[in-house]
């Protein structure tokens, strides 16, 4: 539970360090006393370390271990209400990309071995692609059946940003009103600086990890970025990163990354991954979602939809 | 994908609703949070500090207190905070000496023990205290009550505070100069503290006392002072942020009147310097100044009769150097530790120096000699 303190921008302004998800994250809380600020974050901190303990499928205590391991058993897992409306919420994500975004597509990480940086072969690949499919899945409201031996899946599309959401619901609940709970660069502002105005988000830049490519100015809301940069290996001048169409089973092309703001970090999340896995129609799709977006092209061009530079 | 405006591209597929992503979000449990509620504290604190107090007169230390204290404050419940502290002085040493021209002087010694409690209830942006005290001495009880209200605009810019509070002392000097004497007072406070801009925080509070009872030192020779003392505070705090080199400025002016007749202004100024991400230090100065009470009398030393006495019969008259016409300085520095994120230790250190011809805008009392001393303060807390 380490976390480590550092003084923001005044005597006001405290931030919190600390890691879960294998992620770099801050609370970042101002126009609070240190003390009530600490006592704060602690909450939010252990809400974060809640969720990622819940569903970590790293534990093998964890619900989505637990569903994992009875697959292809016929055993129905049973699930609180908080897992069933995740799994709801993986449901419709499911239906409005039309397949792209699909929780038992992390089977296909036994095919892809970035540490090894080896392409698959084709039959290794197509034998992955065959145990994906969200429209498998036995449900009912409180139970969960995975058919197939060998299928899986996993909230880690949207379990950080769901995190985050639930650590500012309860920042807000306790009456912060400014301040950002950033969970390894997906992030949710609770408000603005105590002085009204809006904080200002660097943008990783996808090929320079030490640099930012942009900003984006945000007083409230969410921002989550997705990008080819995150795990990857390249082979003959071609990268090859963790995002993979469930349809194929091979990495995105055509974008660098792609940032979202919208009201909810869990949506923003969602909608930056869908984003790239549609490619060339990434545009298209979130203009349907109507929310300002921030990508960054092929070949490192930056493009702003709805967000002044 | 060309670096072009993707503004015009219309959308490839309708099917997906607008906006459905975030709608679908939405239906998430425990996402949205609109309940804002005045925030009790979920953590508690305990903390324990030995304070040191050594002051001296040239050639002559006079007296030492030693003071361990211990302070907890425990959430009680969601919305109650308990607050408790207790302090147990230790003090020995020489009575005040008239003047620099006596040596020797006879030894007092005393221990005195104090406690606070406080609970405090939160409502939304309301919140409502009540508190006790006592302080327990070998021939002198006090016991205090008091109740403040704080109300926060629902921007938390501004914060609003009132208090009030009852004191009744009972008097029993061991020389039996007086026997179940008492003194009372009443206490109103009023407070308003305002962010000002986003680096300036400015507060103002007045407060005033009317007390009445036994004001008297039992163990001076004569001393005899009114039976009422009205006192009235005035308190302006500004604290301002250097953004650029990440100090905080905290000054206040405090303003002091009494019925006594004393007039007493205080400046202080210090500056809050994080070193690196674990130490803060926090230098400080302080000047004060004030005019003698009505019926001070300049101690003249008497040759034949010994210790000071007053001219003529006055009604009223005390010669405790507090009332006389001094001026003041205190300079003294604060280094605290964050070990971890519960652990923290603090170090101060404060001189203290106090000389009649610092007084501002008048002339000192005479015969005074300089008073100084030394404040050490270690302390340690912990959040549990």
């Amino acid at each position: 539970m380490d976390v480590e303190y550092a003084a923001g921008d005044d005597a006001e302004d405290h931030r919190f360090r600390f890691t879960a998800m294998a992620s770099p994250c801050e609370v970042r809380l101002a126009g609070l006393p240190r003390a009530l600020a600490t006592a704060h974050a602690e909450i939010a901190i252990a809400e974060v370390r809640r969720v990622e303990h819940k569903y970590s499928r790293y534990r093998p205590d964890s619900i989505v271990s637990r569903i994992n391991a009875a697959a292809g058993s016929g055993e129905a897992v049973e699930v609180d209400a908080e897992t069933s409306q995740l799994l709801d919420f993986a449901a419709q994500l499911h239906a409005l990309s039309e397949g792209r975004f699909d929780i038992t597509s992390g089977v296909l990480r036994r095919a892809w071995d970035f540490r090894s940086a080896r392409i698959p072969t084709p039959y290794a690949l197509a034998e992955a692609v065959a145990q994906i499919g969200w429209p498998r899945v036995q449900r009912t409201p409180e139970t969960v059946v995975l058919p197939d031996a060998g299928m899986e899946i996993d909230f880690g599309g949207f379990g950080k940003e769901y995190a985050a959401d639930r650590a500012a619901a309860l920042l807000e609940r306790d009456g912060a009103t400014s301040g950002i709970v950033n969970l390894g660069g997906d992030l949710r502002v609770l408000g603005p600086r105590p002085d009204g105005s809006a904080w200002s988000i660097g943008i990783q830049h996808p090929r320079a990890p030490e640099r930012t490519i942009a900003s984006i100015r945000l007083a409230r809301g969410a921002l989550a970025t997705s990008g080819d940069y995150e795990r990857f290996f390249e082979v003959n001048g071609k990268r090859y990163c963790h995002i993979l169409n469930p349809a194929t089973g091979w990495p995105v092309q055509g974008w660098q990354s792609i940032s979202v703001v919208a009201p909810l970090c869990v949506a923003a999340g969602a909608m930056s991954t869908i984003a790239l896995l549609h490619e060339d129609t990434a545009p298209a799709f979130l203009a349907s979602q109507q929310v300002a977006w921030l990508g960054v092209d092929r070949d490192g061009d930056v493009i702003r939809h709805g967000l002044p530079a | 994908m060309a670096a072009t405006d993707h503004d015009d591209i219309q959308p490839a597929d309708a099917r997906p609703r607008l906006g459905s992503i975030t709608l679908a979000a939405l239906a998430l449990p425990g996402l949205l949070n609109v309940a804002h509620a005045e925030s009790a504290p979920t953590d508690g604190v305990i903390s324990v500090k030995l304070q040191s107090y050594d002051d001296r007169q040239p050639g002559l230390d006079r007296i030492r207190v030693i003071a361990p204290s211990l302070y907890v404050l425990a959430p009680v419940a969601s919305n109650w905070a308990l607050e408790a502290s207790l302090v147990h002085d230790d003090i020995s040493g020489a009575s005040p000496r008239w003047h620099s021209a006596i040596s020797g002087a006879s030894h007092m010694s005393d221990h005195r023990t104090a406690g606070t409690a406080r609970v405090t209830r939160y409502f939304d942006r309301v919140s409502v205290g009540v508190g006790g005290a006592f302080s327990e001495e070998r021939d002198y009880r006090s016991r205090a009550a008091s109740l403040d209200v704080r109300w926060s605009t629902p921007d938390n810019n501004t914060t609003l505070y009132l208090g009030a509070g009852l004191t009744r002392d009972d008097i029993n000097p061991v020389n039996g100069v007086v026997e179940n004497e008492h003194k009372r007072s009443n206490e109103f406070m009023i407070g308003v503290t305002q962010a000002w801009t986003k680096n300036d925080l400015v507060q103002l509070n007045v407060g005033h006392v009317a007390a009445s009872g036994y004001f008297n030192d039992p163990y001076k020779l004569v001393d005899k002072r009114p039976r009422e003392r009205d006192q009235t505070t005035v308190l302006a705090r500004w604290n301002h942020h250097i953004e650029p080199l990440g100090v905080t400025i905290r000054s206040s002016y405090r303003f002091y009147r009494d019925t006594f007749g004393i007039r007493a202004h205080t400046a202080t100024v210090e500056g809050v310097h994080p070193l690196g991400e674990r130490f803060t230090l926090t230098p400080s100065l302080r000047y004060y100044t004030q005019g003698k009470a009505d019926f001070y009398y300049d101690p003249v030393y008497d040759p034949v009769i010994g210790e000071p006495y007053p001219p003529g019969r006055p009604r009223l008259s005390s010669s405790d150097h507090r009332l006389s016409a001094f001026g003041a300085i205190t300079v003294g520095a604060k280094i605290e530790w964050r070990i971890d994120s519960r652990w923290s230790a603090d170090f101060k250190y404060e001189r203290y120096e106090q000389r009649s011809n610092w007084r501002l805008g008048g002339n000192g009392s005479p015969g005074l000699a300089r008073l100084s001393a030394d404040i050490l303060q270690i302390g340690f807390s912990r959040r549990f």
